[in-house]
């Protein structure tokens, strides 16, 4: 046998032996969808307690004053909700157990008794607004029907009211103005209105925590021995909550047997300006997906009741806070928004970095608008109470507030993003020299070569093009080297493929900066605590990098960087690649306090967008939501979550979310991303394949910042990048322009999603297993995904 | 070609056992980078990699408390060591589920615990003090307490980990004993140390053995050796231990003698945990603090994965990690002793392209295995692994000139040098015929002129030319140092008397040495020396430019000449010298002719030579830099008109006051950092409280 058949022989042999031993059930892991929850039991909850407000077609509320709790029944289930838990405080049971005078007045009076849920907790868990504060650097809560220190009024009339709350403990007062709507709920809380003496030590402002939370451990009267029993589990409701970390993660209600660690999503990523530090460090672990839209959602059952929460004022201050059964000896699973106005850092007064804790002097200045959309049924009448219902009633949201926009598209072939990473800097022996990995012909030859591989529809973004690359160069200069082009070579280049349907841009990320590419002064974002804000990277880059901390641009250079170089782009080509701006959010600080809030911050960021829109269109790395409306590509969407061991799904909700407004794009494929199992995630999340390349071997940029691009070159992923396309594009070609509207579990690893183009409804099936499958008698090959 | 072909099937098999059951990893969906080696500049970095495993499953229902070791049986069984809960857990990996466990009874706090290939279960139960050996059962067949050979005398025997070999030895690893893993027969017998990890000392230690007289010896702390962390057996009986505080003798792979089969060192960290292998031989480390390390059998790192954390509930993330085992699937896991809860790994598509490319090349199997390694190449540019794979496979199949790219980016230079030298080999073959007639032809051509320039036209038009080049003002200065390299005794004769005679600045001779040729030979040794440590061929090029502190090479370079022209100035004035200060200057630079040519010679002769020349290499190196230092030395005691004993006086001195300027310059800078440093918390302090 001569050694090539024998070689063939031998891969035969080992692909045949792959699949063959292979063929197992299909195992769910937490970066699977698993089928849906349980279907929950409907208690009929008894109105006892409870004042009639008022009604609408959908819904009709209550209202239960000592307890400060809304009750919420779902007129299309009959499913009640509690803004509360609705748990008495101990005391209250034995006061009131006394006071009965008959054996019927004694079993209202015994009401069951939580367990594990000291008053301050029963306090947090009833009310509809608690205030966290520091005192003597530890936290404390107080609630709006806390068992002593605070007391509330609600009035108001018809459909709007107003919650007044005195918290005469810590000397603060504030409210919450509440709006019954048809099918939502929404809560308004000015910081106009929040006066005295305790907002200088109020961390932040919980809304309605227990609102769909499950589990718990209760004990209960028995009429027969006279008193409370062992405790035991209550109803868990099966259900989930769902958190936008990453794409999207479900946290199912579950017993977990161990102790674990809250979710806490900081929305639009935590604020570098106020975190306890001014320093932070890049570490081996995948950092944390900071969720990019202020929402979250509670589902009980399959299909049958839900809700979804979404903050409309007050998100860039926002964290969503999921406490997974069970955290502190809480056995109830419980999730809620908490919205920041004060925190504890780390004030620094010499080189040596000695220092000491303290708050900030002022709070965070916004308003809290927060709404919670209730959801019903199998989404035959509106939207489906699940996750795809949540996401779709969310895009409704914003597509009414013009946020987002539906785009027509037309049928053909998937794009494909394919960047270049063209340079970038190591040291020399004076100073710095650019190492030059992909020129301005090398971009021309491979988007030709791609396009003789049958890939067509191609759009570029070029990294590290200007003289002295993406690292050291000012993060609005447009000049240029001849190593990799000149101005005239890259208009031409860019000129060229425009006419050709191609769009090639410039990308930047105006918001990451270093002192070696320009002067921290007057330049670089400031900690509350007054030094420059400062990341260690030396973990990530290679030790002779020339660079090995990074900075944060002042928000409103990062705005005006934006602006130049969208007018000098707008010159070359037809959009602008933005990383980084479109993802962090920082405020900046100076002796005097703040200089640039968050809130404003994402106000400059986004008007700078918007005057960059009207030139050219963008392409966003990973946007915030406040970007959406500017956004023509999504790029990097995320396909997973950050795997807390608590989140036991992994679900497309972002891209149900962003559907049909904007492209999305996939992560690099070149990076742990090219596998059979990752083609099917590309359809089944409906984000199209992107690469990034290089003409000459990536060992190149060894010495530089990108060494963490350790594969990219053309002729090495020409073969990857065409099976990876053919392989997407073959069954997403096909959905392109429909709607897509639901996604189901049929079983562990076999994934059905629903499109509708008009009246008529398509399905793509995605078979993750490595047996094939048949639905509704079609055959699904293992490892496949089928359009019908 | 047909045992080849039997070969490779059971290879195959062997690969295939471990990828069983064959899912294709989704990856891009890791929790932690996975980084592999690169040797850059001698030095490591670990640049990252694609994924190599997945955080697949998370058990959390087994509700352990504090375990501290886990060993997997071939059939899947996890047999876990809950110390706090003081049992012996038996979980079922295929059904997810308890099967069994060993609680109470003479089990006290078991710590470590390993099963033999005929199911038998030995428990190191530091509470008990004792290895319990439990049959398949789970019945109790011996307790082994302390052993009672007089050899193993008053040693302590708290066992915290226990492995046993294929002949039913011991291999007990005890809390408190530093003598090493002690072996223990099948009946418990004590049968001495197995390995010893040797004691090292620090620098200042040393010192203090010597200095210390006894008593103050004894009083201070003792010096123990590296503790061992761990033991395991192999299939074949190999036993392999880890060590914590010393990254050196992280891990050990044993040969039956207790010798360390890894001669050249492990690339590790010293908080390892606990090791492990698996069919293949692959070998998986743990750490302390999460992270998880492949190599090959034959300890090259292969990469690694994992992260610190705390506070944070991240699958794949350990807060604490005490052990490690694999599956027979191939799937590590590893258990959280904070958290108690057992998280696996799944092998992604790329770990098992390596692993059957390593195999495919152990098998001698080189052509199969360069198109398996070019595979990985092609996922991770950067993978020393990888260009190391490729390199010897082409090595191996001859194809020498493709292996020497492959060997560069790997910073193989052994492999380099041994490739080349066949390259070298091939192509002198063919330019050594055009050599030897070049040289024939040149003697030739010597003859002739020597027969047709009979009055010796031509030599004394090279010599007149010579001296007009000397003579030229600046450039003749230069050159000087050329003569003074040939006569140094004479030419710092001639320097001596140019510049201490009133109006005797011409001396008979060409050139002259004058300050601004001595400038110029220092900025040209500089350049010289700058060319020779960036510019020399890959094999003798250890520190590319990028890694090298330029600034400080040109801070130090003109630093030292400065401070030795300035303190031998000192020196000599307070020691009847009859330099002055320019002559101080000048005489160095007139010395160090001879090493700038050896420095350009070696940078030239390193692209050719290969390891096996180094010597020649060296030996310029040697002669010409003693060359420079006569020159120097004669210098001195010319110019200073010192005897030999005094112009080592007068060297020696010069060094001191050299170490003293250094060293009060030192003080000084950091003074000066530390007020600036008192001057502006000052200022902070004031901007923030009292303004």
């Amino acid at each position: 046998m001569s050694s090539k058949k024998f070689r063939i022989t031998s891969i035969a042999l080992l692909a045949c032996l792959l699949f063959t031993t292979g063929a197992t059930g299909y195992i769910d892991t937490n970066r699977d969808t698993r089928p849906a929850p349980e279907k929950a039991l409907v208690e009929t909850i008894g109105t006892n307690g409870y004042d009639f407000l008022t009604e609408t077609d959908t819904l009709k509320y209550y209202y239960r004053d000592d307890r400060d709790i809304f009750m919420i029944v779902d007129k299309r289930n009959g499913y009640t909700w509690k803004t509360g838990l609705d748990a008495a405080y101990s005391s209250e049971i034995k006061k009131n157990m006394a006071a009965a005078s008959n054996d019927e007045e004694l079993l209202l009076a015994a009401e069951p008794k939580e367990k594990n849920l000291n008053a301050t907790y029963i306090g947090i868990a009833n009310s509809l607004v608690t205030v966290e504060y520091s005192e003597l650097e530890t936290t404390k809560y107080i609630s709006s029907a806390s068992e002593k220190g605070a007391s509330s009024v609600l009035s108001g009339n018809g459909r709007d009211y107003k919650l007044d709350v005195n918290m005469e403990a810590i000397d603060l007062k504030l409210s919450v103005y509440i709006t019954l709507g048809e099918d939502e709920i929404s809560y308004f809380v000015p910081f106009e209105e929040m006066s005295g003496e305790g907002l200088k030590s109020v961390t932040a402002v919980i809304l309605t925590p227990f609102l769909g939370a499950s589990g718990g451990l209760a004990q209960y009267y028995d009429p027969e021995t006279g008193d409370y029993g062992e405790a035991v589990s209550k109803y868990m409701v099966p259900g989930y909550v769902l958190v936008p970390d990453g794409s999207g993660a479900l946290i199912r209600f579950t017993d977990n047997n161990v102790a674990f660690t809250s979710y806490e999503g900081d929305v639009y990523g935590s604020d570098p300006s106020t975190e306890t530090f001014y320093y932070s460090e890049v570490t081996d672990a995948v950092p944390v997906k900071d969720p990019v839209m202020p929402v979250f959602g509670i589902a009980h059952g399959n299909r049958q009741a839900a809700f979804v929460a979404y903050a409309e004022s007050g998100a860039e201050y926002m964290d969503i806070i999921v406490n997974p059964e069970e955290t502190k000896r809480i056995k109830y699973t419980y999730a809620y928004p908490r919205f920041e106005y004060n925190l504890t850092y780390y004030q620094v007064y010499n080189n040596a970095g000695s220092g000491y804790f303290t708050l900030m002097e002022e709070p965070n200045i916004f308003d809290v608008r927060m709404t919670y959309k209730f959801l019903a049924g199998d989404g035959s009448k509106g939207f489906a109470a699940d996750y795809t219902g949540m996401a779709l009633a969310y895009r409704e949201h914003l597509v009414e507030e013009g946020i987002l926009t539906e785009k027509d598209v037309t049928a053909g072939d998937i794009p494909m993003r394919a960047d270049f990473l063209m340079s970038d800097v190591k040291k020399s022996v004076i100073g710095t020299t650019q190492v030059v990995t992909t020129t301005v012909d090398d971009v021309r030859d491979i988007l030709n070569d791609l396009e003789e591989a049958g890939i067509k529809n191609v759009n570029s973004g070029l990294i590290g093009w200007q003289k002295k690359s993406e690292t050291l160069a000012k993060p609005a200069s447009f000049s240029f080297t001849k190593s990799i082009g000149s101005s005239k070579d890259f208009k031409g280049l860019m000129k060229e493929f425009a006419e050709r349907g191609k769009d090639l841009s410039f990308s930047r990320n105006f918001t990451v900066i270093n002192d070696k590419m320009l002067s921290y002064y007057t330049n670089a974002a400031k900690h509350v605590n007054t030094w420059y804000l400062s990341v260690d990277r030396t973990v990530l880059y290679p030790k002779n990098a020339p660079v090995q901390y990074t900075g944060y641009a002042l928000p409103e250079k990062t705005a005006k960087w934006i602006e130049t170089a969208a007018k000098k782009a707008s010159s070359y080509a037809g959009s602008l690649t933005i990383t980084g701006s479109s993802n962090i959010l920082t405020a900046t600080y100076d002796r005097n306090g703040v200089v640039t809030s968050l809130t404003d911050s994402a106000k400059l960021i986004a008007e700078s967008m918007e005057a960059a829109a009207g030139k050219l269109a963008l392409n966003l790395e990973n946007p915030n939501m406040y970007l959406w409306k500017y956004t023509n590509r999504y790029l990097k969407a995320p396909v997973g979550n950050s795997q807390f061991v608590f989140e036991s799904d992994t679900v497309p909700f972002l891209q149900l979310v962003l559907n049909g407004t904007m492209e999305m794009y996939a992560p690099y494929s070149n990076f742990s991303f090219y596998t059979q199992a990752d083609i099917l995630r590309m359809i089944d999340y409906n984000v199209y394949p992107s690469f990034v390349f290089t003409g000459e071997p990536s060992y190149l940029l060894s010495d530089t910042a990108s060494s963490d691009m350790y594969s990219t070159e053309y002729t090495e992923y020409k073969a990857i990048a065409k099976r990876v396309y053919e392989g997407v594009n073959g069954v997403l070609s096909r959905t392109m322009g429909m709607d897509w509207t639901g996604r189901e579990v049929l079983k562990s690893g076999l994934i059905k999603n629903t499109y509708k183009d008009g009246k008529e409804t398509h399905y793509v099936i995605i078979n993750y297993t490595q047996s094939d499958e048949t639905v509704d008698g079609v055959k699904v090959p293992a490892l496949s995904a089928i359009f019908r | 070609m047909k045992r080849g072909k039997i070969t490779v099937c059971i290879l195959l098999a062997f690969v295939l056992t471990i990828m069983a059951p064959a899912t294709t990893a989704s990856a891009n969906q890791a929790t932690s980078y996975t980084y592999t080696l690169e040797i850059k500049s001698g030095s490591y970095e670990f640049p990252r990699t694609q994924d190599a495993y997945l955080p697949d499953k998370t058990v959390t229902k087994l509700e352990l408390s504090k375990p501290t070791d886990v060993f997997i049986t071939q059939d899947n069984r996890m047999f876990i060591c809950d110390s706090g809960n003081k049992r012996i857990v038996i979980y079922n990996i295929d059904t997810d589920t308890v099967v069994d466990e060993i609680k109470g009874g003479e089990l006290k706090t078991p710590m470590g615990v390993f099963v033999t290939k005929d199911g038998c279960i030995y428990v190191a139960d530091n509470g008990a003090k004792a290895v319990l050996k439990y049959s398949p059962e789970l019945e109790l067949l011996n307790t082994f307490t302390r052993p009672t050979q007089p050899s193993f005398s008053d040693t302590n025997f708290d066992p915290l980990k226990v492995a046993v070999d294929n002949a039913g030895n011991m291999y007990v690893i005890s809390e408190g004993v530093y003598n090493g893993i002690i072996q223990l027969a099948g009946t418990g017998d004590f049968l001495g140390y197995f390995a010893v990890n040797k004691t090292k000392l620090t620098p200042s230690q040393l010192v203090q053995k010597i200095l210390f007289t006894r008593e103050q010896l004894a009083n201070l702390t003792a010096t123990v050796p590296t503790t061992f962390s761990n033991v395991y057996v192999d299939d074949m009986g190999i036993v392999y231990s880890t060590s914590m505080g010393n990254a050196d003798e992280c891990l050990k792979k044993h040969n039956t003698s207790g010798g360390n089969m890894f001669m050249e060192g492990i690339v590790g960290w010293d908080d390892v945990t606990d090791v492990t292998t698996d069919k293949n031989g692959i070998i998986y480390t743990c750490t302390e603090r999460g992270y998880i390390e492949i190599y090959s059998k034959n300890g090259e790192f292969i990469f690694e994965f994992g992260s610190f954390v705390t506070n944070v509930d991240i699958a794949g993330l350990f807060s604490s990690l005490p052990s490690i085992a694999v599956d027979n699937n191939g799937f590590i896991w590893g258990v959280d002793k904070d958290k108690g809860y057992l998280q696996s790994f799944k092998p992604t598509d790329y770990a098992k392209q390596i692993y059957g490319a390593m195999g495919l090349y152990e098998a001698g199997k080189y052509e199969e295995s360069l198109s398996a390694w070019r595979d990985v190449l092609r996922l991770n540019q950067m993978s020393v692994l990888a260009h190391n794979g490729v390199g010897k496979a082409l090595f191996h199949a001859q194809r020498y000139e493709e292996s020497l790219e492959h060997f560069e980016v790997a910073e193989n230079r052994n492999y380099y040098s041994e490739a080349f030298w066949e390259v070298r080999n091939q192509k002198l073959q063919v330019i050594l015929p055009y050599v030897f007639a070049l040289i024939f032809l040149l003697i030739v051509v010597n003859i002739v002129i020597k027969r047709v320039d009979k009055k010796g036209k031509l030599k004394n038009f090279k010599k007149d030319l010579t001296n007009k080049m000397l003579d030229t003002p600046v450039l003749g200065d230069v050159l000087f140092m050329f003569r003074v390299a040939r006569h140094p005794g004479d030419r710092y004769y001639d320097i001596r008397v140019a510049n201490s005679v009133r109006g005797a600045s011409k001396f008979a001779g060409h050139g002259h040495a004058s300050v601004i040729g001595a400038a110029i030979i220092y900025v040209l040794t500089f350049i010289t020396y700058m060319v020779y440590s960036t510019m020399k061929g890959f094999i003798y090029q250890y520190v590319a430019v990028e890694d090298m502190d330029i600034g400080g090479s040109v801070a130090g370079f003109f630093v030292l000449i400065g401070l030795f022209v300035i303190c031998n100035w000192l020196v000599t004035s307070i020691n009847d010298g009859d330099g002055s200060l320019k002559t101080v200057f000048i005489l160095p630079a007139y010395a160090v002719a001879p090493l700038i040519v050896g420095m350009l010679s070696v940078t030239v002769l390193s692209y050719a030579m290969t390891y096996n020349e180094s010597f020649i290499l060296t030996i310029i190196m040697v002669v010409t830099g003693i060359w420079s230092f006569v020159n120097l030395f004669t210098g001195l005691m010319n110019v200073h008109d010192y005897s030999f004993g005094e112009t080592v006086r007068s060297f020696i001195i010069t060094f001191f006051f050299m170490a003293v300027a250094v060293i009060i310059g030192l003080i000084v800078s950091i003074m000066f950092e530390q007020l600036f440093g008192f001057i502006v918390s000052v200022g902070r302090e004031l901007i923030l409280n009292v303004i």
